[in-house]
């Protein structure tokens, strides 16, 4: 049995700025989109990675009224932001739907420009020194929270942390909302601030690409010399609705999700990718059969490969699993352009399904023959009716949705 | 999208918990039913300047389950809790190890700091000389004690943390009920873990939420919550599988439910018009009037807004009945579990309706006239016909979540399972 769940609006902030149309358009064109990180506080190694994917100043004027930018956190200004560009983008009111509205949202961090504020208060000056405003604003549900206040969504609130897989996790459990009918409509999607401090732990976890020879920081997934991820930051949400209630009110879908799916990899370690693509194969087959469909049947793999030296060593043995060693769909690698976290990734898979094309992966330029994938180059090609968005997180968790066209 | 399977009834086969009454549901129904908090000073940080000196703090755990635990050192307080309450109710339920090899396995899961206490630590000399073990920051991550479930028990299927606050308990066990019901995964581990921590002891001081003394639900001069840690974890399944492999389930779960207040990131809508809509989504997911519910095991912090709003969203709920109807104040005890508390409560009711009794609390201090409740107070109360009981999160930021637990067994006056409506 299924239930249609389409996705009838988009909204989406990052390095790319505000608004699906300036993402459909760094993705087209394939242009990397990080900048300089402020280094001022000493937190980064002298060696260390200088650039993320960040939100540039000013996006956010129009979105939100003054007082809700004075009392919000970084993320959850993002995540209003979205939410609301999303329900422009599909033709609705903030307040519409209200009570059967849901929000589900992912974030990997939470607010850490908060957490890190209230520590040095905590730590430094000590506990009585603690900030109450900082301190509601520093949980990790502060953002989905912060949508539900804004928009009146009366609907379950929920906030996701799986890491690198929370977005389609969200994606997916907000279809489940409204596949049970227990929500008319979903605001769905993730957030994320990439802060100096924790671009520099995430570098000295060795996790970002460091600046090369030639001085070029890229993030070059599936490319022989990867050798780690671009941080990024923004918001993503997406509006998700039922087929029978896009019809009574009117309108269009952008895309429809068709099933969503989850495996664990128990030989992952807490920080890193591990051995077992075939448990995570299993998960993915499970998951084209739960929507009725084959590896053939897949046109695009947006792929969660951020350029992580063996994140996407595992993506690819996987996609060989799943696909028995014969020819893979094209695939490609939207986190070169938009950076890891924040929910660029999600937003490519949704505008891919909608028939935004994509164009070609900065960075990429040599395959890796251990891994046999080379991600999209530019070349023209038709839109894809089924997409399939992949997610392999750090520490073991991975998440697929496969999403059709509107 | 995969639709629900209508008539599957999910079966609560195995449970597991860590609390200040100690390690394993022994020791909590033990010290449940004695009704005294396990609330008092504490160890783990030096908490002299903090404004409440008070928590309900997990002792040392048992030498045998560190011997049997790789990696033990490595792992945060909040992961050691889930991996214990993890395996304690997987053994409850009679199942082989590693999970991924006998059934399709899911973990949901809840926590809202995840290992933020070892973070503190590291954290304390990072920000001073911009140094500090790495290695103490790797559990860090919220989404750390659910994947540590899946690491060691080898499950192989969908993992899912939730970090909504105070309801990510009781929403993992929603979101595990979805899918046990789905057909995504066969068997579910569900539950939540949180350890003590700075931040969140001093955020809740900053927001003058916690009381001076062991908390009060429902009490006259309530004045906050008190802090507890721990873990808990229900396994999930479909009811005729389990027995269909012999095992004997505790309890079904019959139903979730879920809202927002989406009214204020910390104050409860004090009409309690949110936390109704949560206690009737789970209703009618469990196919159950209110009439049915024989006890309700309250989200009960203790602070003066939320059992207020409480006590005004069990009148819209239950109507007259809400002053008769009893009620089970677990944190009283065992102090507020945060991200877990949920998964811990949802372990209390289970407990309740499998003996046949509600937990009672310390009966001191004054009724609170404006919430005229029925609180189990001082001895066990006797429930051996309850059909249905309701346990619910009411957390920060509104979100609000609702679980309904209905009996299963043949003991002499209790309905089975299969006489609900």
């Amino acid at each position: 049995m299924s239930e249609p769940v389409l996705i009838t609006g988009l909204g989406t902030l990052g390095a790319w700025g505000g608004g699906s149309d300036r993402l459909a358009a760094a993705l087209a064109e394939g242009l990397p989109l990080a900048r300089e990180v402020d280094r001022s506080a000493g937190y980064h190694l002298p060696q260390s990675a200088r650039r993320a994917c960040l939100v540039p100043p000013g996006d956010l004027a129009g979105w939100l009224s003054p007082g809700e930018a004075r009392r919000m956190s970084p993320p959850s200004k993002l995540a209003v932001t979205a939410a609301r560009m999303a329900l422009r983008c599909a033709g609705l009111c903030d307040g519409d739907g209200e009570a059967g509205t849901a929000v589900v949202i992912a974030t990997a961090f939470g607010p850490s420009t908060n957490t890190e504020a209230l520590l040095k208060q905590i730590l430094d000056e000590g506990p009585e020194a603690a900030s109450p405003s900082l301190f509601m604003e520093s949980v990790a549900n502060a953002p989905a929270a912060q949508i539900a206040i804004a928009l009146k969504a009366r609907g379950a609130s929920l906030t996701v942390c799986e890491r690198e897989a929370g977005p389609l996790i969200a994606l997916g459990t907000g279809a489940a909302e409204i596949a049970a009918g227990r929500a008319g409509r979903v605001l769905a999607g993730a957030v994320d601030e990439m802060i100096p401090l924790l671009h520099a732990l995430l570098d000295r976890f060795g996790a970002l690409a460091r600046p090369g020879e030639d001085g070029e920081e890229l993030a070059r997934p599936f490319d022989r010399r990867r050798d780690g991820f671009l941080a990024g930051e923004g918001g993503t949400v997406v509006v998700l609705e039922s087929e029978a209630g896009l019809a009574a009110r009117g309108g269009r879908a952008l895309a429809r999700v068709l099933a969503r799916g989850g495996a664990f990899d128990p030989t992952a370690p807490p920080s890193g990718w591990g051995h077992g693509h075939r448990a995570l194969a299993r998960g993915l087959r499970r998951t084209l059969e739960r929507a009725g469909l084959k590896p053939r049947d897949i046109d695009l793999v947006v792929s969660g490969a951020s350029g992580a030296r063996e994140g996407d060593r595992l993506e690819a043995e996987v996609l060989r699993a799943v696909w028995e060693g014969g020819t893979l769909p094209p695939v490609a690698a939207p986190k070169a352009v938009t950076g890891e976290y924040g929910g660029g990734h999600l937003a490519a898979a949704v505008l891919a399904a909608a028939g935004s094309p994509l164009g070609p992966t900065p960075g990429f330029a040599e395959t890796d023959p251990a891994l046999g994938i080379t991600p999209l180059d530019g070349s023209p090609r038709e839109a894809p009716a089924v997409v399939l968005a992949t997610s392999l997180a750090a520490g073991g968790a991975a998440a697929w949705v496969v999403l059709g066209r509107g | 999208m995969q639709r629900i399977r209508p008539g599957w009834r999910v079966a609560v086969t195995g449970i597991g918990a860590v609390c200040g009454l100690g390690w394993g549901v022994d020791s909590l129904w033990k010290g449940l039913r004695a009704g005294r908090p396990g609330i008092s000073s504490f160890r783990r940080f030096d908490h002299s300047r903090h404004r409440t000196h008070l928590a309900a703090e997990a002792g040392d755990p048992p030498e045998s389950f560190v011997r049997s635990c790789p990696g033990w050192r490595r792992l945060s307080i909040a992961d050691r809790f889930a991996l214990f309450a993890a395996r304690e109710a997987v053994a409850r339920a009679g199942l082989a190890l590693p999970l991924g090899e006998e059934a399709e396995a899911g973990v949901y899961f809840g926590s809202s700091t995840g290992g933020m206490y070892e973070s503190e630590l590291f954290f304390e000399r990072f920000l001073r000389d911009r140094r500090g073990r790495l290695s103490s920051l790797i559990p860090q991550q919220v989404n750390a004690p659910g994947d540590a479930v899946a690491r060691h028990l080898g499950s192989t299927g969908p993992v899912v943390t939730f970090s909504s606050a105070c309801a990510s308990g009781a929403l993992a066990v929603g979101a595990a009920l979805d899918a046990v019901r789905a057909g995504e995964v066969e068997v579910a581990l569900a539950g939540g873990s949180d350890s003590l921590c700075q931040l969140t002891y001093a955020g809740f001081n900053a927001l003058r939420s916690v009381d001076e003394a062991p908390c009060r639900p429902f009490r006259a001069g309530r004045a906050g919550m008190s802090f507890g840690e721990g873990a808990a974890v229900l396994v999930l399944e479909p009811l005729e599988r389990a027995l269909a492999r012999g095992a004997e389930p505790l309890a079904v779960l019959a139903g979730a439910g879920a809202s927002c207040d989406a009214h204020h990131m910390t104050a409860p809508d004090p009409s309690g018009t949110g936390a109704a809509a949560a206690l009737d989504a789970a209703l009618a997911d469990a196919g159950l009037p209110p009439e049915a519910v024989g006890f309700v095991n309250v989200h009960g912090t203790g602070t003066p807004l939320n059992d207020a709003a409480e006590w005004q969203a069990l009148k819209k709920v239950f109507g007259d009945r809400a002053g008769e109807l009893p009620l089970v104040a677990t944190k009283a005890l065992i102090g507020h579990l945060l991200g877990s508390s949920g998964a811990i409560e949802a372990v209390a009711t289970v407990l309740c309706l499998h003996h046949g009794e509600l937990h009672p609390v310390a009966g001191e201090g004054e009724a609170d006239p404006e919430l005229p409740v029925n609180l189990v107070l001082d001895e066990p109360l006797p429930v051996p016909g309850a059909r249905a009981a309701v346990s619910t999160s009411l957390a920060f930021g509104g979100s609000n979540a609702a679980l309904v637990f209905s009996p299963w067994g043949d003991r002499p006056g209790e309905q089975t399972g299969d006489q609900l409506g």
